[in-house]
């Protein structure tokens, strides 16, 4: 009996614990491209508490599963159950494994943070968490000749703008956001008027933006492609509508398109949130509440859209 | 069922006052009856919980295509903030508050709540809130539209100038609200600490009560420091002052501190009272005593404790340092101990037992699967860098839904129906229970488990429109929104027509142990006859013990 | 009124009986004291971290608080403290004159202070709007006013009810809780003084 009881305990962990692996490798295909250095460890990390998460569902369930087929009382028997109060020994142990999972989940974490190390926020309160450990994917920023200037982001109700230095130390200004590919990139976020939210899914990356605020971001794109960027925070009406694009490109074509558009006249952008609204003010169609107006669309000097049904620059 | 006695229909429910001509006035009445006032917030709240669906189907169906073209922008953005605003301050707070008032009283052994004319007044300002936030929509502007959270500085634009807008009705209803919460958990706490019955000390106390206790705590050191937040809020609205204006350098993160050291421990609010109903349903219908009752009693208290230390995880994406993000995420992980004995605990208290799936039994087993997966998810989300993927994703919103949805709105269910014949001396229709059952378990999967998919593909939550790569999810979710709204219609099918000609019951139909079950159903004003001496623990199941010494003198014609 | 409701006296009245409602009451004005501290404290996190942390703290042309004139009306405060003690004392000994005259000075005290409050609000040379020290500075003395405000009211109708004959012969809560929410008053004031005119 006992000796069953063993068997059928370890035939369950065994086949939970492959269950358990096979849905962590799963877990890598429910995200969008990885396209950071960021993206790899938190892809890991989410993976292995997608295993972790499937064993204990798996044998939750399971127990409970188990219980309701073959614990069922039958129609005409009104007696109890056996009256078991607890078990000090079980119960010293489902206090005791959760505290060691815990603690390990949470240092995991933690080290993916420190090894992440988008810094962000922590200058906005001068108190500098001690580097224990250095950020791995960082790369100076002067190999293929690109200048090591921040790229400042701006965010209003309802538009993204890139600031880039231009060649000749001007403001070059885009609607698109260009990356050159593996290096390490620093982003100046700000907003003028609420908070929003920079939020790149493959690049696993979110930071809200504060107003009044200069907010420092680092990160490292590594795959070549265009990639949506989401304001994330909340920002009112066309919230929604706040997206704008993320091109990464090999350091050749960044630094071309950077004098190409450095180069260009700024014309105003294609924004769809001032589309809208115009639209609907002038075609008098059911019209919501009163809303804050839209921004105008910005000038910039490289828009990849001026017009809602534009091709693609 | 032309063959009902007529005696049947006037039957058991002479009650609160005995001889009263007309007893269903008494639900419209300032009554100091904890039952009625039970029952009175149960229905009041379960009215606006079908006003907060209607929302949120508002909201499925302009998620169902990607652009935003079934409603304007600001109004999807108004049915998003109020159905929030609705399903927490006017369905699961006062309908959980209904229970706690109805079942207290009788499961502690006391005649009545400490201050009946407080719980009363408490009640009354349910409707007011209501009220209120309802009439928002007739004021220029529209309801609030920043969100449940009212976010400065998004809440603090004020496109149409006027003093009356959403913003300032909806602070005004969350205030009241927050003064209603502090009354009943004054009363509750002072209940509990104060009218137990003889021989019913803590450790005897049954584990709902425990867990009300918990919950009324976090209430009280809780909800001042939101009140704190919305005063400053209301007067940076109104007044122009500048407490989280950035332009006029205030701090609009220090609101969202304020905002969520009360919200998060709301969430403990009402998902402790849900723990507290798993724990006396399952070991009704498993037959097995409440396995490690202490430990499970007491991990509530340590819940509530933790609950106080946790709120920035809703803030790692926000303006918030390192140094806090790291600290928080242990603190938050720290919690999954104390839920993890609980849920281990029913786990191990049916494994063994002789099992009868009635309907709030199915409810509870499903509410604590659907916790367990919950609570999986929300490890994820306490670890930093997943969260600063999936913060403000369709993943929190699917998260928290299997939470509010799938345990509390599942807890309560079971509740219902389970006091149902105690409440009303009536029992419901179990075929009904259990097509409501099955309505709102598929209905559930299929709106909220298709969000986390969505989430991790980069979804942000509220948006009206969204990119094309996320519709397939968004239909499933939007077929499973529709489906939940269509479960409610057996549900109250059910408790309307087995309220007014339901099978008699008896005063247990479930052979539970329970002070509450040892007297009439439904109880007479005064509960019992005589106070019980209690003289064992709960869950006494298999063990053929008495509950209390003085059986016989509880009630007037013991069954 | 009809039956129904005398039914219901009666059966309140059996549950007053059976459980002590004077200790009950206590209690719960006790819980409920707790819980309002929290606001104040709340206010006195937020002073703190939009002091510490604010770049101009001072408005143009503010020079910071003169302590003075507040300090007397603190001392008035804190001593109206002992007077009601005092005050709750005589009602205690059943000799309700001393407890009149003590509790009215205890109100004449504590309207004192507001007086005080009014004229020092009157004199500054910043509002409500001016940046987050003004708001801060109303905000955190003007709650604590209307506590002040309420205590005085709270007393006010303790006198009156005293001139009703045998009003305290059954249960004095009303005037323990109005002592006790006065001394609840009192330490708030202590701290809200430090940190506003002390901590400058």
């Amino acid at each position: 009996m006992k000796m069953r009881l063993i068997v059928t305990l370890v035939g369950a962990t065994i086949l939970l614990t492959l269950a358990s692996l096979w849905m962590g490798q799963q877990a890598y295909s429910w995200f969008p491209p990885e396209a950071s250095a960021e993206s790899k460890l938190i892809d890991d990390l989410f993976s292995f508490l997608v295993a972790l998460g499937t064993f204990i569902f798996l044998g939750v369930t399971g127990t409970l599963a188990y219980s309701v087929l073959f614990y069922r009382a039958g129609r005409y028997d009104y007696s109890d159950g056996p009256p078991i109060e607890g078990n000090v020994t079980l119960e010293i142990v489902w206090t005791a494994i959760p505290i060691a999972l815990v603690i390990w989940i949470a240092g995991y974490s933690y080290q993916v943070y420190e090894q992440m190390d988008v810094r962000g926020p922590m200058e906005m309160v001068h108190l500098h968490m001690p580097e224990t450990m250095p950020a791995a994917y960082a790369q100076p920023l002067e190999t293929g000749g690109l200048p090591s200037a921040e790229i400042a982001v701006q965010a209003k109700q309802w538009a993204w703008i890139f600031h880039y230095p231009g060649p000749g130390g001007q403001d070059v200004t885009s609607t698109e956001l260009h990356l050159p590919v593996d290096h390490r990139i620093k982003l100046a976020l700000t907003s003028d008027d609420v908070l929003h939210g920079f939020y790149v899914p493959a690049f696993r990356l979110k930071q809200d933006i504060i107003p009044n605020k200069t907010i420092d971001f680092e990160f490292t794109p590594t795959r070549i492609g265009t990639y949506r960027l989401r304001d994330s925070q909340y920002s009112g009406t066309y919230f929604a509508a706040m997206q704008a694009d993320v091109v990464v490109e090999s350091p050749v074509d960044y630094q071309a398109w950077l004098a190409d558009a450095s180069s260009r006249v700024p014309s105003p952008a294609y924004n769809r949130a001032s589309f809208e609204y115009n639209r609907s003010a002038e075609q008098s169609v059911v019209r919501g509440w009163a809303t804050v107006p839209p921004a105008p669309p910005p000038v910039v000097n490289y828009a990849p859209k001026q017009a809602p049904d534009s091709p693609p620059a | 069922m032309a063959n009902i006695p007529v005696e049947a229909l006037s039957g058991n429910r002479a009650q609160p006052y005995p001889g009263a001509p007309d007893n269903w006035k008494r639900f419209f009445s300032f009554s100091t009856d904890h039952k009625v006032i039970g029952i009175q917030y149960i229905v009041t709240s379960f009215v606006f919980f079908l006003v907060g669906g209607l929302f949120a189907m508002i909201i499925r169906g302009e998620l169902i295509t990607p652009e935003a073209n079934l409603v304007d922008r600001t109004l999807y953005n108004a049915m998003f903030t109020m159905h929030g605003s609705v399903m927490l301050f006017l369905w699961s707070f006062p309908v959980l508050v209904g229970l706690a008032n109805y079942l207290v009283p009788l499961m502690i052994g006391a005649r009545d709540m400490a201050f009946p004319r407080l719980n009363a007044a408490a009640f009354w300002m349910v409707p007011v809130v209501g009220i209120l936030m309802m009439s928002s929509f007739f004021v220029p502007g529209g309801p609030s539209q920043s969100g449940w959270w009212a976010y400065p500085p998004v809440s603090l634009q004020n496109p149409t100038g006027t003093l009356i807008n959403g913003q300032v009705l909806w602070l005004l209803a969350v205030a009241i609200s927050g003064v209603s919460s502090i009354m009943g958990a004054v009363n509750f706490v002072s209940t509990i600490f104060k009218l137990r019955a003889p021989g019913m000390t803590f450790f005897k106390m049954p584990v709902f009560v425990w867990t009300v206790l918990a919950a009324q705590i976090i209430q009280l050191f809780g909800l001042p420091a939101l009140t704190a937040g919305a005063v400053m809020l209301l007067l940076d609205i109104t007044t122009g002052t500048s407490f989280f204006r950035p332009e006029s350098g205030g701090n609009p993160v220090l609101y969202q501190h304020f905002f969520w050291f009360y919200s998060h421990p709301a969430v403990y609010v009402l998902a402790l009272p849900v723990f507290g109903v798993f724990s006396e349903i399952l070991p009704v219908y498993a037959r097995k005593p409440l396995f490690g009752y202490r430990v499970v009693a007491v991990s509530s208290l340590i819940i509530t404790g933790l609950s106080a230390i946790v709120w920035v995880h809703h803030m790692y994406a926000s303006g918030t340092p390192g140094w806090m993000r790291m600290l928080f995420m242990f603190t938050t992980m720290s919690i999954s101990v104390p839920t993890g004995i609980k849920i281990f605990a029913w786990t191990a208290t049916i494994f063994g037992g002789k099992l009868r799936l009635d309907t709030p039994m199915l409810f509870a087993l499903a509410g604590v699967v659907n916790f367990v997966f919950a609570g999986i998810t929300g490890i994820m989300l306490g670890s930093v860098p997943v969260d600063i993927h999936v913060n403000n994703t369709y993943f929190v919103v699917g998260h928290f839904h299997y939470v509010v949805y799938g345990t509390i709105v599942f807890g309560i269910y079971a509740a219902i129906y389970h006091w149902f014949p105690k409440m009303t001396g009536r029992m419901y229709y179990e075929g009904l229970g259990k097509v409501h059952f099955w309505l709102t378990w598929i209905g559930t999967t299929l709106n909220f488990l298709p969000m986390h998919p969505v989430g991790l593909m980069g979804m942000p939550r509220r948006v009206a429109s969204y990119d094309p790569e996320f519709a397939f999810w968004n239909v499933l979710a939007s077929l499973g929104g529709f489906l939940l709204g269509l479960s409610t219609l057996p549900f109250i099918l059910n408790m309307v027509s087995s309220w007014i000609q339901g099978e008699q019951a008896s005063h247990n139909p479930w052979r539970a142990i329970g002070l509450e079950w040892l007297i009439a159903s439904p109880p007479p004003v005064e509960n019992f006859e005589q106070l019980p001496i209690v003289v064992s623990e709960p869950y006494g199941y298999g063990k053929d013990e008495p509950l209390v010494s003085n059986l016989a003198e509880l009630s007037e014609s013991p069954e | 009124m009809t039956s129904e409701s005398a039914i219901a006296n009666q059966v309140e009245s059996k549950i007053v009986e059976e459980h002590n409602e004077e200790a009950n009451s206590k209690f719960g004005f006790w819980v409920f004291l707790l819980s309002e501290s929290v606001i104040f404290l709340s206010f006195f996190a937020g002073y703190i971290v939009y002091k510490t942390t604010s770049t101009d703290w001072l408005p143009a042309g503010v020079e910071g608080l003169d302590t003075h004139d507040p300090a007397i009306n603190t001392v008035v405060l804190i001593s109206s403290s002992f007077v009601i003690y005092v005050a709750e004392r005589f009602l205690h000994d059943k000799k309700l004159w001393g407890f009149r005259f003590f509790l009215l000075a205890t109100m004449l005290m504590g309207s004192y202070f507001l007086y005080g409050q009014a004229v020092e609000w009157q004199g500054l040379e910043f509002g409500l709007t001016s940046g987050l020290y003004g708001a801060t500075f109303y905000l955190l003395t003007g709650f604590h006013g209307l506590h002040v405000m309420t205590g005085v009211l709270l007393q006010t109708i303790m006198f009156l009810r005293s001139f009703i004959p045998g009003n305290y012969d059954k249960s004095s809560f009303g005037i323990i809780a109005t002592s006790l929410f006065w001394h609840f008053v009192d330490v708030i004031w202590i701290i809200l003084y430090g940190l506003i005119y002390v901590w400058q």
